[in-house]
């Protein structure tokens, strides 16, 4: 029933975008701010079965965005502060759980300059820093990995935050503050609509798990904050980050008669590099990451205190083609504490964990055809996750987008083992306007 | 006698004239060159414009890129830095793609995807690839450096020099050597004809509209054709505004997150 209003509604979609082909942006009230958008259909075909709530599917729905930008210029203060306000609103009919419109508040937010070198947006925003690709150590904003294994587009990555970030700048250096008064953690897979290892089960588990998330309560000390001085020498550029929140994944372990799991404190310290080298881009990134809960590694049900290491290269080999490669090295402090405190039973992790990874990315006519290839492997843990795809630009309209996403892994509780029951292949056709 | 004696004299005044006015005007195929990308890409100390590119496919489909491009010289002839702010087409918009020209090394480029608020960086080292899917490529638009051909001057009509340029590392290029003309009057260049391996004719890029702007002549229509393809793509340079101040500053992280509404307001 579900599903035929599903499809119904996709083939209504593309009969419409016929119809609405050339339509582009549009006005408000005729002269009020331009409104653009796209909408979106898309279907993710499932290889594995596994105990999720659909065996055949993990991705279909109908998604819409709008959006808008509109300057605040009412009152002298504001338009001399330059004041904006950002708006981005998404519906979602998804067809996984439900078959009714979902409305969310992608973006609201105002940005503003009371000092010529200060910016300030606060509001709901989408948060990014750092150099890596798809490998994030000091951007700690939160993420959705469920839409990045299902295939959704690049962008729903990104999960917004409440914050306000204030940016200071000066000739040498800039300085970011960022308040996230609420704390957002990461979308990770929990076996509704993506499978995962349950820590309680030691399997992979669908919707059998029994896994159970504490939530952060919404207090003043659940609140996190984030900062980034930067600057640039010539054509290189230097960051050094700060952090102090939460694990964005609910790696602790709390009331384990309840299996109950959370979020537990960690502060991170960082530094990044990037800039040109041999005739193309490099980058290396450092992270420390600081268990405040378990400062001694002693404590088995909180991870040790960790650093990352992160080298980047990407190059244009010319002919719309680009390489780009990354390897990423962690590293477990107070190993030994650590192997201390496993008890019989436990699957202990290895003192460190190698990542490398591969993009590819060849533009063909015209750069209408888009040919992609990201991969992940890490030698060590044996496990890989390959996202191809092909992307065309129709028109300045449309474009069709089929890829898919395939994890493989040796063990089950790997990062990407754990999740190889949901490999697709999707296609999505999106009009933006 | 006097009269063949001052014919005689006359004659050698004017071969010395010719010779010295020869000596004293003629310019090498080097010095047009300079003249004529100065006239391109350097004139004013800033420049703001509105680029509107119509590709046209064989087949006459048409897309469309709608962009505000800043530009500031750093250093005469030399150095510049460009803002790109894409208004259209609708995928991108909002989207900023940003220059620092260099001569002799890789430009840097940076690329604010605002859906993301991600501040990627571009590797960039090939200069012949298409701008932004038109048939124009980034040199077209940001310019080739006079070091990188070597120029000879083929011929010299009533209005324009021809120069043949030839490329002194054609590994790094996908021609063999092309012909430009420029305007004795103004070193507009105002056409330019691409030969491969074989000689054969493949890319023109026509100037069709040249107006005086603050004083300057600039070029405000022009067409790229591939003729391998049989597309072709129109740039229609709108609301040129030279010397207006933009500063530097304008150039950096903070206005990729933040596009300066004063600067790419049209």
């Amino acid at each position: 029933m579900g599903r035929g209003l599903f499809i119904a509604g996709l083939v209504s979609l593309l009969i419409l975008g016929i119809g609405l082909d050339g339509w582009s942006a549009f006005r408000l009230f005729g002269s009020g701010p331009w409104i653009r958008g796209f909408v979106e259909g898309s279907y993710g075909l499932k290889l594995h079965e596994d105990d999720t709530k659909h065996d055949e599917y993990n991705l279909a729905e109908i998604h819409f965005q709008l959006k808008t930008r509109m300057d605040l210029d009412a009152n002298d203060l504001l338009a001399d502060w330059g004041a904006q306000l950002n708006v981005k609103l998404e519906g979602v009919l998804d067809e996984y759980f439900d078959t009714t419109m979902n409305y969310k508040v992608r973006e609201l937010n105002v940005s503003f300059s009371p000092f010529d070198w200060m910016d300030v947006k606060a509001g709901r925003q989408i948060l990014t820093w750092g150099t890596g690709d798809y490998l994030f150590i000091n951007d700690l904003f939160p993420k959705d990995y469920v839409s990045f294994y299902i295939g959704r587009d690049d962008e729903y990555l990104k999960k917004p935050s409440d914050a306000i970030r204030v940016s200071m700048f000066w000739d040498r250096a800039s300085l970011d503050i960022v308040w996230i008064p609420e704390f957002i953690p990461d979308t990770v897979p929990i076996g509704e609509r993506v499978s995962f290892w349950d820590p309680y089960l030691q399997r992979v588990a669908g919707r059998d798990s029994v896994m159970t998330i504490v939530d952060r309560s919404r207090k003043i000390s659940n609140s996190e904050y984030a900062a980034r001085l930067y600057g640039s020498v010539g054509s290189y550029e230097w960051a050094l980050y700060y952090f102090d929140g939460f694990y964005k994944n609910p790696t602790g372990f709390a009331d384990q008669s309840n299996y109950e799991v959370y979020y537990p404190n960690l502060e991170v310290y960082g530094a990044s590099f990037r800039g040109p080298v041999f005739r193309g881009i490099g980058n290396v990134e450092f992270g420390y990451y600081y268990s405040k809960e378990d400062e001694d590694g002693e404590i088995r049900e909180i991870p040790n205190s960790k650093v990352k290491l992160l080298l980047g290269y990407e190059k244009d080999m010319g002919h719309d083609f680009r390489i780009g490669m990354q390897w990423q090295y962690e590293y477990m402090l107070d190993y030994d504490e650590y192997l201390h405190s496993l008890m019989p039973g436990d699957i202990p992790s290895d003192v460190d964990k190698h990542t490398l990874t591969l993009r590819l990315t060849k533009q063909l006519w015209q750069q209408t055809l888009t040919l992609s290839l990201f991969v992940f492997w890490s030698p060590d843990e044996e496990d890989t996750y390959w996202r191809p795809s092909v992307s065309y630009d129709v028109n300045d309209n449309w474009t069709v987008t089929v890829g898919a996403n395939f994890m493989w892994g040796k063990d089950n509780w790997t990062d990407f083992g754990q999740v190889d029951r949901n490999s697709n292949v999707y296609v999505r056709v999106r009009y933006s306007f | 006698m006097m009269g063949k004696r001052i014919l005689l004299m006359l004659g050698m005044a004017m071969m010395l004239g010719i010779v010295y006015s020869g000596r004293g005007l003629a310019l090498t195929a080097d010095e047009i060159v300079d003249k004529a990308i100065h006239v391109a890409f350097y004139q004013g100390d800033d420049m703001k414009v509105n680029v509107i590119m119509k590709i046209v496919d064989s087949q006459g489909r048409v897309r469309k890129r709608n962009i505000v491009m800043l530009r500031k010289d750093i250093e005469e002839d030399k150095e510049q830095k460009y803002y790109v702010y894409f208004l259209e087409p609708p995928d991108v918009e909002g989207m900023v793609y940003m220059v620092w020209k260099h001569l002799g090394r890789d430009d840097d480029r940076w690329l604010y995807l605002p859906a993301l608020d991600l501040v990627r960086r571009i590797a960039a080292t090939d200069k012949r690839s298409s701008f932004v899917g038109s048939d124009f490529v980034y040199e077209d638009i940001s310019g080739r450096t006079r070091d990188q051909d070597t120029h000879e001057l083929v011929e010299e009509k009533d209005d324009v020099y021809v120069i043949k340029c030839v490329p002194k590392r054609p590994e790094t290029v996908e021609f063999a050597y092309y012909i430009v003309q420029i305007r004795k009057d103004n070193f507009v260049p105002v056409k330019f004809e691409y030969y491969d391996g074989t000689g054969k004719l493949f890319r023109t890029i026509e100037v069709l509209e040249i107006k005086d702007i603050q004083g300057y002549p600039t070029v405000t229509k022009a067409r790229a054709t591939n003729l391998e393809t049989g597309g072709h793509t129109d740039l229609d340079y709108k609301s040129v505004e030279y010397n207006l101040g933009i500063p530097e500053n304008i150039f950096t992280e903070r206005y990729l997150r933040r596009p300066p509404k004063k600067w790419i307001k049209l």
